[in-house]
């Protein structure tokens, strides 16, 4: 005996069935609730290494640098550069700038001098939506001097901006 | 006669038993126990009855909630919230609804418009039927856009009310010239469906033109307020340097610099021709969605055979509209990424990268649901044989840049599968989860699909053409240079770095978008008054072919349901992009499965809407009602009242 199954509920399994696949597909990618970052606190009395941990909490929240642009010790092909070891190499990427000249000079003015092989994209951090503070930027900074190099920033530092 | 009576009858007690028992439920809800003593009663007659004690409670409360009403200052509220949903996603729905049914309302009136003219300029009365049939589903549609645009609005005004109050601060001069203009649009689409037929042609052309006009340019005031969220500015060489500036439209704080400026922003004009392509493949889709149903349920081979074609014209529409779509795609993104590079990761890279998994599935989909009615449109005509030989081979061809769309860069593993890719990525199928795969298959899929097209255009048809050979080969060699120049920037991309890499999209998109126009300009004196090798038979198509229309209809509302929710979503914490903060509870980006069940849900009410839409649309085709006439020969009206 063939069973025939009525058009009326043949278009409606086609589009539950239709639905329910496509809502599946979202179920099984990979599930995460992205939340605005938490706020960083800064007090005046905190150290040089206080700020480079600071600094790796902003590179991966508020500060955006490690979501989706630039990564630390990976190679092949990649969006932006690898910072891994930038904390050595800042120094001699511009002669007349100093290493911190140069690191500051990268994040509020990155568009002032782009490494070879890379396009020019980076946005001021300093900048909406990003916004850090001045302070905030210092502990960046902190950070990117730790990889590969030694860490001089204190929340005294003048950057110069 | 007599049965009617105890039907009313019967009508008549149940109505008075529910009074009654109302009334009654009423009377012992208000009246409380009272005990029976005769100084309350007594004092009750002379007005002056002591308050029982719960009494006195409600009364006292009263008078606390009354007196700190009055206490209270007036606050403007920054947000309210809707219970169980959120408000976010109450919004999200109705502009979903909005949207969708908008797209349609403006994208009918131009293929109909032009399917009318086709008509004119052929002399053909078919045709005229054909735009006639279209224009039937507006009617109902733009009262369901005007329904859902008004709830949209009270939906923002109630629930995000300080938000709703700083875009009307930005917006409001455009809001006058919106309303006008949505006047004037059910004044050109009423008497362009009312007046089919009792105008003649040319006036009738020109209402239909003007229709488009206004609703084209309702769009772009709407798509400014909107892109406003996302870019809060324009591009522009401000110091003459000859690279553009940003030119902020807002200062830091949000007030308004220029009005110019958060008019005309980055993302407004990729997002108006977007939209327009996309409104039409949607539109398209959704006619031929209609036609298909009404083909399932024709029961004459005349209208099977109109709904037939009324489908493969929607249907085309939809596939020709869709080709162009992944460059106006890009040509969005790429100026996403000109104005915030951080937007544009968090669009390909971050967040949302997983979305374009799904996307990839549902681009597949489309583009084999659209191949595959083609290839059993070929069974419509004699001679059909010929081509069938070549479907494997596009079939295949589709299917293998489908599979390289869809596979991610890193891939959703269990910790041991990490351990033994040696990352989160594999090996060797991650170098297919990059853009210079993903651009190489994207493209080979719209020049295997207008490969289907061609051939399902020369089914049954041969050239007479004196140069035909020549032309055919010509033809085939564009073709197979495009498809190598695509193959060969996919392939180099991986050799160069990121910086060129990117810029290679562009010779890939511009070699597929030259063959189509090439192809297609040799492909009309090719195919002019070709010699017929069989008839067409309209309404001879299996009914699978239908339901393939209905799931491409489907495939493209969740397609707008999805790519709405990363146009949107893609601000993240912010209500305008780097200027006004999102505060509420809702402040955040929920996970993909969430967001695919919110456009599940929509998708669902949206077709069950659509049910409605097409069985109205369909009542004007029905006979009109007619009293039954009684054996006497008079007329007899319902209920068995005699005239």
């Amino acid at each position: 005996m063939k069973l025939s199954v009525p058009m009326p509920l043949r278009l409606v399994l086609l589009v539950l069935g239709t639905t329910a696949f496509y809502m599946y597909l979202g179920q099984i990618v990979p599930q995460k609730e992205a939340h605005p970052p938490p706020p960083v606190l800064i007090s005046a009395e905190m150290t040089t290494e206080d700020l480079v941990a600071v600094g790796a909490e902003l590179a991966s929240g508020k500060g955006q640098c490690l979501v989706g642009c630039h990564t630390v010790g990976q190679s092949g092909p990649l969006r932006y550069p690898d910072l891994d070891g930038i904390g050595a190499r800042a120094a001699t990427q511009i002669e007349e700038l100093s290493g911190l000249e140069y690191l500051a000079q990268s994040l509020y003015e990155p568009a002032a001098f782009i490494v070879p092989g890379f396009a020019d994209g980076m946005q001021a951090i300093d900048q909406p939506p990003i916004s850090l503070s001045e302070d905030e930027m210092k502990a960046v900074i902190a950070w990117l001097q730790s990889l590969g190099g030694t860490p001089t920033v204190t929340l005294d530092t003048d950057l110069g901006y | 006669m007599t049965r009617n009576r105890i039907l009313f009858g019967i009508g008549v007690l149940a109505f008075i038993s529910v009074i009654v028992t109302v009334r009654l439920g009423g009377f012992l809800v208000d009246n409380e126990y009272r005990q029976p003593d005769r100084q309350v009663a007594a004092q009750e007659e002379q007005g002056e009855a002591e308050l029982t004690p719960r009494q006195q409670g409600i009364v006292d409360e009263q008078a606390a909630d009354e007196a700190e009403a009055r206490a209270r200052p007036y606050e403007e509220a920054e947000y309210r919230a809707v219970p169980f949903v959120g408000s976010r996603v109450t919004v999200w729905v109705l502009a979903q609804l909005h949207l969708l049914f908008a797209a349609f309302v403006l994208a009918v009136p131009l293929f109909a418009f032009i399917i009318e003219f086709v008509g004119y300029v052929k002399k053909e009365e078919r045709y005229n039927k054909l735009a006639y049939e279209f224009t039937k589903l507006l009617s109902v549609s733009f009262s369901m856009t005007a329904t859902f645009g008004a709830f949209l609005t009270f939906g923002l005004i109630i629930l995000y009310p300080k938000f709703t109050n700083y875009l009307m601060h930005i917006f409001s001069p455009t809001f006058l010239p919106y309303v006008l203009l949505f006047f004037l649009e059910a004044l050109f689409l009423y008497s362009y469906y009312y007046g089919w037929g009792k105008f003649g042609p040319k006036m009738h052309l020109f209402l239909g033109f003007m229709l488009n006009i206004v609703g084209t340019a309702i769009m772009f005031i709407a798509n400014a307020w909107l892109t406003f969220m996302m870019s809060p500015g324009r591009r522009d060489d401000v110091d003459g340097d000859g690279v553009p500036d940003f030119v902020s439209a807002v200062s830091e704080s949000g007030a308004l610099l220029s009005l110019r400026d958060a008019f005309f922003n980055f993302t407004w004009m990729p997002i108006n021709i977007h939209r327009i392509i996309a409104n039409v493949a949607f539109g398209g889709s959704i006619a031929a969605a209609y036609a298909a149903f009404r083909y399932l349920q024709a029961k004459t081979d005349e209208e099977k055979a109109h709904f037939d074609w009324m489908g493969y014209v929607g249907n085309f529409v939809a596939i020709i509209a869709f080709l162009p779509l992944p460059f106006a795609g890009y040509y969005l993104a790429a100026e996403i990424y000109a104005f915030s590079q951080t937007l544009g990761i968090q669009m390909m890279g971050g967040t949302f990268s997983w979305l374009f998994v799904i996307q990839a599935a549902l681009i597949g989909n489309l583009f084999l649901g659209a191949n595959y009615y083609l290839w059993l449109g070929m069974g419509r005509m004699e001679g059909g044989v010929h081509f069938q030989k070549f479907i494997k081979w596009l079939l295949i061809a589709i299917a293998l840049c489908f599979a390289v769309w869809a596979t991610p860069r890193y891939a959703i593993s269990s910790v041991s599968e990490i351990a033994a890719m040696g990352g989160s990525s594999h090996p060797q199928l991650s170098y297919l989860g990059q853009m210079s795969a993903k651009n190489t298959a994207v493209n080979i899929l719209i020049l295997s699909t207008y490969m289907s097209f061609l051939l399902y255009r020369r089914t049954g048809r041969q050239s007479v053409h004196p140069h035909r050979q020549l032309l055919t080969r010509a033809q085939a060699i564009v073709f197979s240079s495009a498809a190598a120049l695509v193959i060969f920037y996919g392939v180099y991309g991986y050799y160069v770095d990121a910086a060129i890499r990117i810029r290679f999209a562009i010779p890939q998109v511009y070699s597929v978008l030259a063959a189509l126009v090439v192809i297609t300009v040799i492909d009309l004196p090719l195919y002019r008054n070709a010699a017929q090798s069989g008839e067409t038979k309209w309404g001879r198509m299996p009914a699978v072919s239908q339901y393939a229309l209905i799931f491409i209809a489907l495939s493209f509302t969740w397609l707008m349901g999805l790519m709405g929710y990363v146009r949107s979503g893609l601000r993240q914490e912010w209500h305008v992009y780097g200027v006004i903060l999102d505060t509420s509870p809702d402040a955040y980006t929920p996970t993909l499965g969430f967001a695919t069940q919110v456009v599940s849900v929509t998708v669902l009410i949206f077709f069950g809407l659509l049910g409605v839409v097409f069985w109205l649309s369909s009542l004007g085709g029905k006979k009109d009602w007619e009293p039954k006439p009684v054996a006497d020969g008079r007329d007899q009206l319902e209920g068995g009242q005699a005239t």
